[in-house]
């Protein structure tokens, strides 16, 4: 799997997820992109986390949009007027366009998500063109350090418990926030230093995992950004239509070549096997 | 000898930014191809010399320099470390931060790829280096994963697939087994013998004596000695041992423990006990669950099942890494912390002085060398008179007079009653102060049988 190929898809799904507020649009690029992490994430990948994630972050929209728009034909409950910001009619209008916000978000974030859960680190770093590829190692190798300032804020909290540190207060968190920080500070320069010593930054660079074009990365890379890029234009021609459920709520618009647009996200499952 | 040395050093001084006065003042200095073993105590200037090598001292430390370095022809002072590279490979004396990429074969593949080798001959020269090191099972794996010991072969890995002609080493073996630490030794063996020039700073010079070296001694910065090697003194520190013998109280026991960092036990079915007064030792293979063992102990690991006793009183534990430990601005005021006593006095002040860090006791211990870190992190946890003390690898980049304080004030808190666990590879400090060995390995902990007392 060509990890510029993937990219490419990942643009185009986030492309039409943010193109429109069309929900109907919304959820097929979620679940095409859904379908691409279950049948192509690393073995190592769990998508619990992120689907918890996702959950909240969509209910966190809802609740905000239905507690702060007061506006909409059918409102369910009326707060005080007297409390700020809250206070005034919650509408079902306010409801379905928090929810078509919160379908918008994990859509996005989801059509993203193949970049970290499906390739292995350092592929996309890897696929970078040659000009950047210097920038490249050090964005990767910074993100390599990442996990390691984790494990030692593990290590320096585990030694001070042991010398009797309880925090109580939070003017007592400083022993440990100050040596995460100097460790981290002092592994970059450590790093950097072995970095240099390997040669880094002597010349051009080659990569150890060349990066291969197949047919199926042919497709993909072909068919995704066709797909976005016609169903930008189709909403740009008004045939494609969006959705805005204030005052008073309706369906939204489906077109056919619409739909069509958003299943053609669907092809890395289809060509792709892990 | 060749006429031309693979590398030499005239009126060589160099001093960091901010320094009070030079790290490095060399006369007159020769490297040849084969072994060179370069000695000293903490601090003496050994890393800083191994740097002026691929000349990290002085292009990426800055500071003043003077005189004339060559390396294989290049002068060091006005050719970047990142040229030099192609020519002297650089193992560092801290495993954990030289690895770039999180999979073992692509951080193998990184050298060669800032020298712009043709992806398709790369796969073979990282094949070739990660078996040379004996690590090729490891190929794919997450270096995430991998034991200090299983990082240390790596970073030689990495540096070895570049194929330099000079190769400098600090403290390659430190975190080795004793097997990894054999192989290492037969490596580095056989390119000096094929024509690398490999100089070396190690204190493990047990291993080391095994082959034909010269040996120099750097102190404050001088070399002051130049010698054939010879073997380091192994002594047993003799003690009255309280738990030898007598019925001294149970400090801690295992039950039928099994334990991991995951839900996945590394050990399984652990029956121990420690005794006050007693120094239990384990040792065994890199990756074996000697350190996941001591966390049980400690109580920084929960068991996954069985049940895991200790007497009421605080638990000293040094981590392997001691700067997860130095964060205050002095050595003094670290171990005051864990006292709770500023200035530190009684027993802190004597654990200062017995670890021969009475003169640094003002200084910043992130300034400090590797060996001088450690004594200082020793020192912060074994102040106070602790119940229990648990030590990860305590004499990691420690020379021979540093491991012989660590042992005295180790002695005198097992003849307070302290109860002692250390995880080491290093033979000297076990023959000089475990009452009991465990070999920890394969799931399991076996006591080796006991050590003859003196």
């Amino acid at each position: 799997m060509n990890p510029r190929a993937l990219a490419a898809w990942s643009i185009s799904g986030i492309t039409i997820s943010l193109a429109s507020g069309n929900p109907v649009y919304r959820v097929l690029v979620l679940l095409c992109a859904l379908n691409v992490l279950v049948a192509l994430r690393r073995p190592d990948v769990s998508l619990r986390g992120m689907g918890i994630a996702l959950v909240v972050a969509a209910l966190i929209a809802i609740t905000v949009t239905t507690l702060a728009s007061h506006t909409g034909a059918h409102a369910f409950l009326a707060l005080p007027s007297g409390i700020p910001v809250l206070g005034g009619p919650l509408t079902i209008e306010a409801v379905l366009f928090g929810a078509s916000t919160g379908v918008g978000i994990a859509a996005a974030v989801l059509a993203a998500a193949p970049l970290s859960l499906v390739l292995m680190p350092n592929s996309l770093v890897d696929a970078l063109p040659s000009g950047l590829a210097r920038t490249g190692a050090a964005i990767g190798t910074a993100l390599n350090l990442i996990p390691g300032i984790a494990r030692s804020a593990t290590e320096i909290r585990d030694a001070q418990r042991m010398r009797g540190w309880r925090p109580r207060r939070v003017r007592e968190w400083p022993d440990l926030a100050v040596p995460v920080v100097l460790t981290a500070l002092e592994g970059s320069i450590t790093l950097a230093e072995a970095m240099e010593a390997r040669g880094y930054g002597a010349g051009p660079r080659t990569h150890y995992a060349d990066v291969v074009w197949g047919r199926a990365d042919v497709a993909v890379c072909v068919v995704a950004p066709a797909a976005a890029i016609a169903f930008v234009a189709l909403r740009v021609a008004g045939v494609i239509g969006d959705w805005y459920p204030f005052p008073d709520v309706s369906l939204p618009p489906v077109s056919v070549a619409g739909v069509a647009c958003c299943l053609a996200l669907a092809i890395p499952a289809l060509v792709w096997r892990r | 000898m060749n006429a031309m040395p693979v590398a030499s050093l005239t009126g060589f001084r160099y001093r960091y930014p901010f320094g009070t006065e030079d790290a490095l003042d060399v006369a007159d200095l020769r490297i040849d191809e084969g072994l060179t073993v370069v000695r000293g105590g903490s601090g003496s200037g050994k890393s800083s010399l191994l740097r002026v090598f691929n000349g990290l001292v002085p292009h990426f430390h800055g500071g003043t320099v003077g005189g004339r370095a060559v390396v294989r022809g290049h002068d060091v002072i006005t050719t970047a470390t990142r040229v030099l590279a192609g020519e002297v490979g650089f193992v560092f004396q801290d495993p954990e931060l030289q690895s770039v990429y999180p999979t073992v074969e692509r951080d193998v593949a990184f050298g060669l790829e800032n020298i712009a080798m043709p992806p398709p001959a790369m796969g073979a020269r990282v094949g070739e280096a990660l078996e040379r090191t004996g690590i090729a099972h490891l190929r794919g794996r997450a270096v995430a994963s991998l034991s200090g010991g299983e990082r240390q072969r790596l970073a030689l890995a990495g540096v070895l697939a570049m194929r330099p002609r000079v190769l400098v080493l600090d403290e390659p073996l430190s975190q080795l087994d004793e097997e990894g630490a054999r192989s290492v030794v037969a490596i580095l063996g056989a390119l000096a013998t094929n024509g690398t020039a490999v100089v070396v700073a190690e204190h493990r010079l047990d291993q080391l004596g095994l082959l034909d070296a010269r040996t120099l001694t750097v102190k404050g910065g001088r070399i002051v000695d130049a010698a054939a090697l010879q073997l380091s003194r192994v002594a047993r520190m003799a003690s009255p041992s309280v738990a030898r013998g007598a019925q001294s109280t149970i400090a801690w026991r295992l039950s039928g423990v099994s334990s991991g960092p995951t839900r996945t036990p590394i050990l399984e079915g652990i029956d121990l006990e420690g005794r006050a007064g007693e120094i239990v030792a384990l040792v065994g293979p890199n990756g074996g669950g000697k350190t996941t063992l001591l966390r049980t102990i400690a109580g920084l690991l929960a068991p996954l099942s069985g049940q895991v006793l200790r007497e009421p009183g605080r638990v000293a534990f040094l981590p392997q890494n001691p700067m997860a430990l130095l964060h205050r601005a002095t050595v003094s005021a670290e171990v005051a912390w864990t006292v709770r006593g500023d200035p530190p006095s009684g027993d802190a002040a004597m654990l200062i002085a017995e670890l021969g860090l009475t003169h640094l006791a003002a200084r910043d211990p992130r300034d400090l060398s590797t060996g001088e870190r450690q004594r200082a992190a020793i020192a912060a946890v074994l102040a106070g008179e602790p119940t229990i003390a648990v030590l990860d690898e305590p004499t990691r980049g420690m020379d021979d007079a540093a491991r012989d304080a660590l042992c005295r004030a180790v002695l005198r808190m097992r003849a307070a009653g302290t109860s002692i666990v250390i995880a080491t590879h290093d033979k000297n400090l076990v023959a000089a102060l475990a009452d009991r060995t465990i070999a920890v390995g394969a799931g399991a902990a076996l006591a080796l049988a006991p050590v003859a007392v003196a």
